[in-house]
């Protein structure tokens, strides 16, 4: 009787797989924590590039964009709207998963990937046919940075999205379990928060 | 309070106040500098 209580004890010691549980002297919860830190110096560095461009705009008073030069307003405009409706299908992939529409959820994040590979094509080609190099001028640099580290944060973007778009068409994701979608959605729309930014100071105004 | 980190949906809610906040800013300027 003792051996088998024993035996039984050992079972459930070995239950347990993996590293002993972490030591948490934070109140707010780890996951959050760090997703918090990250935008935070995200923010941060987008706030670099971003004194760089007033800087040269509001203390130098230089002329934007250079003398001689022409940023294609509506062409970003356009890929402006696609960024903004990738938005839009991610929300309705995450609203699908909750309510167990599979299609849906699939249809949302395949699209939203589509349209970040539309909007990063067409930088791209912008890129192309631009006109002047980074090196060319301040502008150039301030233009190319800002424009290229938020392209950066599209394809990172783009990254989870093909994890999570495989993911769903391989049956993973429910009404309970989603955070696979959640996560990225997340992302997704922070990055679309800084082209909001970065379209209206740089081609716009 | 909403707090964009939360959930995916507080996330976009926050997205659109974004787009509506930057596009008012956006107009004001180029209407001021349209006449001036």
């Amino acid at each position: 009787m003792e051996s088998a209580s024993i035996a039984v004890g050992h079972a459930e010691e070995h239950e347990h797989h993996g590293p002993p549980p972490a030591n948490r002297s934070s109140r707010i919860e780890a996951q959050f924590l760090g997703m918090l830190l990250f935008i935070i110096s995200e923010v941060m560095l987008f706030g670099a590039f971003f004194t760089a461009y007033f800087f040269i705009r509001v203390v130098n008073h230089d002329h934007w964009p250079a003398l001689g030069t022409k940023l294609p307003v509506a062409v970003a405009g356009v890929n402006t709207a696609i960024l903004l409706s990738s938005s839009l299908t991610m929300h309705w992939s995450l609203v699908s998963a909750k309510n167990e529409n599979r299609f849906g959820m699939r249809a949302g994040l395949l699209s939203t990937f589509l349209l970040g590979l539309t909007f990063l094509t067409v930088q791209i080609n912008e890129y192309v046919h631009i006109g002047f190099a980074p090196h060319d001028h301040a502008q150039g640099t301030i233009f190319y940075g800002l424009t290229g580290l938020h392209g950066a944060h599209v394809f990172v973007g783009l990254t989870l999205l093909s994890f999570a778009t495989i993911r769903a068409f391989r049956g993973h994701f429910s009404a309970k379990e989603h955070r696979g979608v959640e996560v990225p959605g997340i992302y997704w729309h922070f990055v679309d928060v800084m082209w909001i930014i970065v379209y209206s100071t740089i081609y716009v105004l | 309070m909403i707090n964009p980190l939360r959930s995916e949906a507080e996330a976009f809610r926050f997205l659109i106040y974004v787009v509506l906040v930057v596009g008012a800013i956006v107009a004001v300027v180029l209407i001021v500098r349209a006449l001036s």
